[in-house]
């Protein structure tokens, strides 16, 4: 059973078809990239599958359930978890709390207990913490875990972002351009950590990526959707060499 | 120490305050005036649970003190008197000081009700949209207690003097002033902690990025509709305590103008703040006090020196200039209000010796 499965995807936002007939599979432990010009409608899919769109057609399943029409935040609690394209961070909270309030979808208390400070309240809290230190310690992010992320540097900001979508503990992790915005140094440090991540937590990765040098070191299989139709599916190596997707990048005339 | 340090300022205020009544210091009037700032604390830093943590423009606060002020009266009255409305009262006198928090908790717990009313069709709209329900429902309110005879319609209720009265037979002591540290003790603590907890955080989550809060778990609407019933409860709490400081209630007190008040305070402050906003509110109450005096001098004065035609008297509508306009001189040149959203010991760190705001 794949982990996330995908049929006859369409979403139209009033006269604009953004997807048609879009359908694809991730299987469990996969790294996969999605891959198309600008506009094609890639970020369209993510926002799909986390519940921000309901879409027009199709149907969308996740570890065997049926999701589409859930809210994102339901989605969030059976495992998925996404970074955006444009960092959407809490930029007055500290570092820290970015992180633990991914949490929240697990929190075991309520408000009377929060105000009461009951012994449910501060396990709790204790186990958030824990577990926020944590995987600020594995994205090694520990020393800025008390900033405002306004205050850090653009590939830093990408990092705790990844660190608060990991913090929910994911089956599956959807990063939209994770690279965008990176300098050279910044996307080999990219790399590594999406490895790593890859390989300590166990999960699957599903990536929007422009950078063909991100794609190409660390996704096995990519899509490539253009004008919200996939134009061509396989190894980075067919990608790569594939007519179709050299005519969607450069024009018809690069042929 | 730092962690107890809310905990005995509120102790030493109350301490003092009630020594000081006691020993025939402060006259009436100083502790009316006193009393009514800590209804204006808690009224005030209820509302910036909403305006100021989560960003929305809720405009009819006023509204929940109301609701609050006639359950906390009806309430005192039903439980601790003998009256037309209820018969007989349900409990003997001498337990009045020892049942008063049931009248304030039921005043908050009945508001609360009516925010959950008010918030539930209106959070699917947004920014604007709040700003307009929420002043319908302060008319709403209004209306409806003034068109409700058997508790006076809009003549108001009373009754509720006889309530502290029974409180003063139990033991002499200044009972309204005492409530009301309470409930701002409480007030000031229920929302410190929320705010410091990863459940309440949630709310400052909606307020910076509401995209950002629904997908990394948090359900948006779930969030704001806690925050706006424990706002409303809170504010309900100020209006039974400003009722029995009263001994009567009128619906036209908790109108427009007092949720006006509501949200100067809050800007005055800073929007999320606490500490802000209960300077304010204290700053607030003192220059409505001192317009009391100011506007009939001012009017002497104007009078005396021929630039006040001789048929007008300057009234204490003024005021109701005078106090827009210190918002809008606010808003021009601190738009941020006294603290912005940072605490006061932000802006001296030397306080973190004593209290830290996290
Ligand atoms: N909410 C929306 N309402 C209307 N049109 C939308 C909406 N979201 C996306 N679109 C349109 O759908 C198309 C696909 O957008 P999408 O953001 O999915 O592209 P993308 O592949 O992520 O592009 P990029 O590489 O620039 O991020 C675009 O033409 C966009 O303008
Ligand atoms: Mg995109």
């Amino acid at each position: 059973m794949p982990l996330l499965e995908i049929t006859g995807l369409t979403q139209r936002f009033g006269g604009l078809q953004a997807l048609s007939n879009f359908s694809c599979c991730l299987e469990e432990r996969e790294l996969a990239g999605l891959i198309g010009p600008n506009g094609a409608g890639k970020t369209t899919v993510f926002n799909i599958v986390s519940g921000f769109y309901k879409p027009t057609e199709g149907s969308i399943v996740f570890n065997g359930k049926r999701i589409n029409g859930l809210k994102p935040h339901q989605v969030t609690a059976m495992g998925m978890a996404r970074t955006f394209q444009n960092i959407r961070l809490w930029n007055t909270m500290t570092v820290l709390d970015n992180i633990r309030l991914a949490r929240y979808a697990w929190l075991n208390y309520g408000f009377l207990s929060a105000v009461l400070r009951t012994g449910r309240y501060r396990r709790a809290e204790k186990a958030i913490e824990t577990k926020a230190r944590e995987v600020l310690e594995i994205m090694e992010l520990t020393e800025y875990a008390e900033e405002f992320p306004k205050n850090l540097p653009y590939g830093l900001q990408r990092r705790v972002e990844m660190a608060r979508a990991l913090a929910g503990n994911p089956r599956l992790l959807l990063l939209d351009e994770p690279a965008a915005g990176l300098n050279s140094a910044d996307v080999e440090g990219l790399i590594r950590h999406i490895r790593w991540i890859y390989d300590e937590f166990k999960i699957s990765i599903w990536m929007i990526e422009h950078q063909m040098k991100v794609v190409m070191s660390l996704c096995r299989r990519l899509a490539v959707i253009d004008f919200g139709c996939t134009i061509a599916e396989g190894t980075p190596e067919e990608i790569r060499r594939d007519p179709d997707v050299i005519r969607a990048y450069l024009g018809d005339g690069a042929l | 120490m730092q962690r107890y340090a809310i905990n005995i300022f509120f102790l030493v205020a109350a301490v003092t305050l009630v020594g000081l009544a006691q020993a025939g210091m402060l006259d009436k009037y100083v502790l009316t005036v006193i009393t009514f700032m800590g209804i204006n604390c808690i009224f005030a830093v209820s509302l910036n649970l909403v305006n100021g943590y989560m960003g929305e423009f809720s405009c009819g606060h006023g509204g929940f003190m109301c609701v609050g002020a006639y359950a906390g009266s009806l309430l005192s009255v039903a439980f601790f008197t003998n009256s037309k409305l209820f018969g007989a009262a349900l409990f003997a006198p001498e337990l009045a000081p020892f049942l008063f928090p049931l009248v304030l908790i039921g005043a908050g717990l009945a508001a609360a009700l009516f925010g959950l009313i008010v918030a539930l069709p209106s959070f699917h709209t947004r920014d604007d949209y709040l700003a307009i329900i929420t002043i319908a429902a302060n008319y709403i309110i209004i209306s409806i207690v003034e068109n409700i005879d058997a508790i006076g319609g809009p003549r108001g209720f009373s009754g509720m003097k006889k309530v502290v009265g029974l409180m003063t037979d139990v033991a002499n002591v200044p009972w309204m002033l005492i409530w009301t540290i309470i409930g701002l003790f409480a007030c000031v603590m229920i929302i410190y902690r929320l705010m410091t907890s990863t459940y309440g955080k949630g709310i400052s989550a909606v307020c910076q990025n509401e995209v950002a809060a629904e997908i990394m778990g948090i359900n948006t609407n779930r969030v704001k509709i806690m925050a706006f019933m424990v706002s409303s409860g809170l504010a309900g709490l100020s209006g039974a305590l400003y009722a029995h400081v009263y001994g009567y209630v009128n619906a036209q007190a908790f109108n427009i103008l007092k949720s006006t008040e509501g949200l100067v305070m809050v800007y005055l402050g800073g929007m999320g703040s606490i500490s802000g906003v209960l300077l304010a509110a204290v700053a607030f109450t003192l220059l409505i006090e001192v317009l009391r005096f100011v506007i009939p001098w001012l009017n002497d004065v104007l009078h005396a020196t021929g630039l006040l035609a001789v048929n007008y008297e300057l009234g204490q509508v003024w005021k109701w200039v005078i106090i827009p306009l210190v918002l809008i001189l606010l808003m021009q040149f601190r738009p941020e209000g006294f603290l912005g959203n940072r605490e006061l010991t932000h802006v001296f760190p030397r306080l973190r010796r004593w209290i830290t705001f996290r």
